[in-house]
């Protein structure tokens, strides 16, 4: 079934917005989660398809209502709690 | 499978996969032309799933917009797997 | 950096499932730091720049370049195999006739060892929805008017490879030096948004 990540020729979107002088990351966590992300993959703890998987699996209004790395970090959760590394509950603070 | 070669005219898979795709929605069901094949890798497809296949084509699939969107002067490369393609158009 | 509240919340969230991994072993310490900093110290669109100056006074590595990229790039000592695997560089090259413009329209495929992290405009879907659809009027969007005879080429990068734009060189610049070629590079000339 198609997924909201499959947004090519989409109506309903609109005109791009450009930051000027935008940084690497907006805030520390968003630099953690990269990190986080290419650590688990290179542990072979999930590769990198199965990565855009998780996100692509995200509850519509989440993906779209998500920023990008906090996509990133529900995915990385998803994929832990999945691949039985820890629980939903052991993930939260 | 016989790998498609530069410029042959191929037809993409027109089937609404269940899970993750690496052949996007509007390049579904369309006929396009192979203009490079680059390299070779396992589907994402399957590797999505967890599945451990073995590398297979990969192709630049050159497609003019008409086709795709009934409208535009453009044209749309894709890269796509062999087994995104039914087949020769 | 300031933080707001909702970003404190998620940033509490990252620092907890981090601190739980190390204590499971599958985090080392200081990893995720070394990660950060090498990132940090990677790719620029620079590296792009570069690549696009010597194509322009050397016609030799123009044409290896845009024939293999891979093979050409450890000439300008450049490679693509930073990353967690090596990837398929493929440059496309803008010239009178046609013009390119690059897109991931499933996720953000991107040459980040050549040209940085991308700009969010790129990972929005905004730009990925639209640009595979209607070039011109997103084009139009980034202050870029083609003649109507020019051809509009849109790569979306579905799947292993990554793309770079070789920009025309801009006028008057005959005189001028590798190094101030690359001075004129935009990372939004890279990827096709923006002429030189």
């Amino acid at each position: 079934m198609s997924r909201i990540n499959d947004v090519g020729g989409m109506a309903g979107f609109p005109p791009i917005v450009e930051e000027p002088d935008e940084p690497r990351f907006h805030a520390d966590w968003e630099a953690h989660v990269f990190a986080l992300n290419g650590a688990l993959i290179k542990r072979g703890v999930y590769d990198l398809d199965e990565f855009r998987d998780a996100q692509e699996r995200l509850p519509v209004a989440e993906y779209l209502g998500s920023s990008y790395y906090e996509r990133w970090f529900a995915a990385i959760t998803t994929l832990l709690a999945e691949k039985g590394i820890a629980t939903p509950a052991e993930l939260e603070p | 499978m016989t790998p498609f070669a530069t410029g042959d005219r191929v037809r993409t898979r027109s089937a609404d996969p269940a899970g993750h795709t690496r052949l996007p929605r509007y390049a579904r069901g369309a006929t396009g032309t192979v203009v490079q094949v680059a390299g070779s890798h396992p589907l994402a497809d399957d590797r999505a799933r967890g599945l451990v296949v073995d590398p297979q084509p990969v192709y630049h699939v050159r497609f003019a917009a008409r086709d795709l969107f009934g409208a535009g002067d453009h044209t749309v490369t894709v890269e796509l797997w062999h087994d995104h393609l039914e087949g020769p158009a | 950096m300031s933080e707001d509240h909702g970003s404190s919340l998620i940033s509490a969230r990252v620092r907890h499932v981090e601190a739980l991994l190390e204590a499971r072993g599958l985090l080392a310490d200081g990893e995720i730091d070394t990660r950060i900093d090498e990132f940090a110290a990677g790719g620029t669109p620079a590296n792009g720049a570069r690549v696009v100056a010597r194509a322009w006074v050397d016609a030799g590595f123009r044409e290896r370049l845009l024939a293999d990229a891979n093979a050409a790039l450890p000439e300008v000592g450049l490679s693509m195999a930073g990353g967690l695997q090596e990837q398929r560089l493929k440059v496309v090259a803008n010239d009178v006739d046609e013009h390119h413009v690059l897109v991931c329209t499933l996720c953000s495929c991107y040459p980040i060892a050549l040209l940085g992290p991308s700009p969010s405009w790129y990972k929005s879907e905004a730009y990925r929805s639209r640009v595979v659809r209607d070039p011109r009027s997103v084009l139009a969007e980034f202050g870029v008017t083609l003649p109507a005879d020019t051809r509009i080429s849109v790569w979306d990068a579905s799947a292993e490879s990554r793309y770079m734009v070789l920009p025309r060189r801009p006028e008057g610049t005959a005189a001028l030096e590798e190094a101030a070629l690359a001075a004129l590079v935009t990372r939004k000339g890279l990827i096709g948004t923006a002429l030189l």
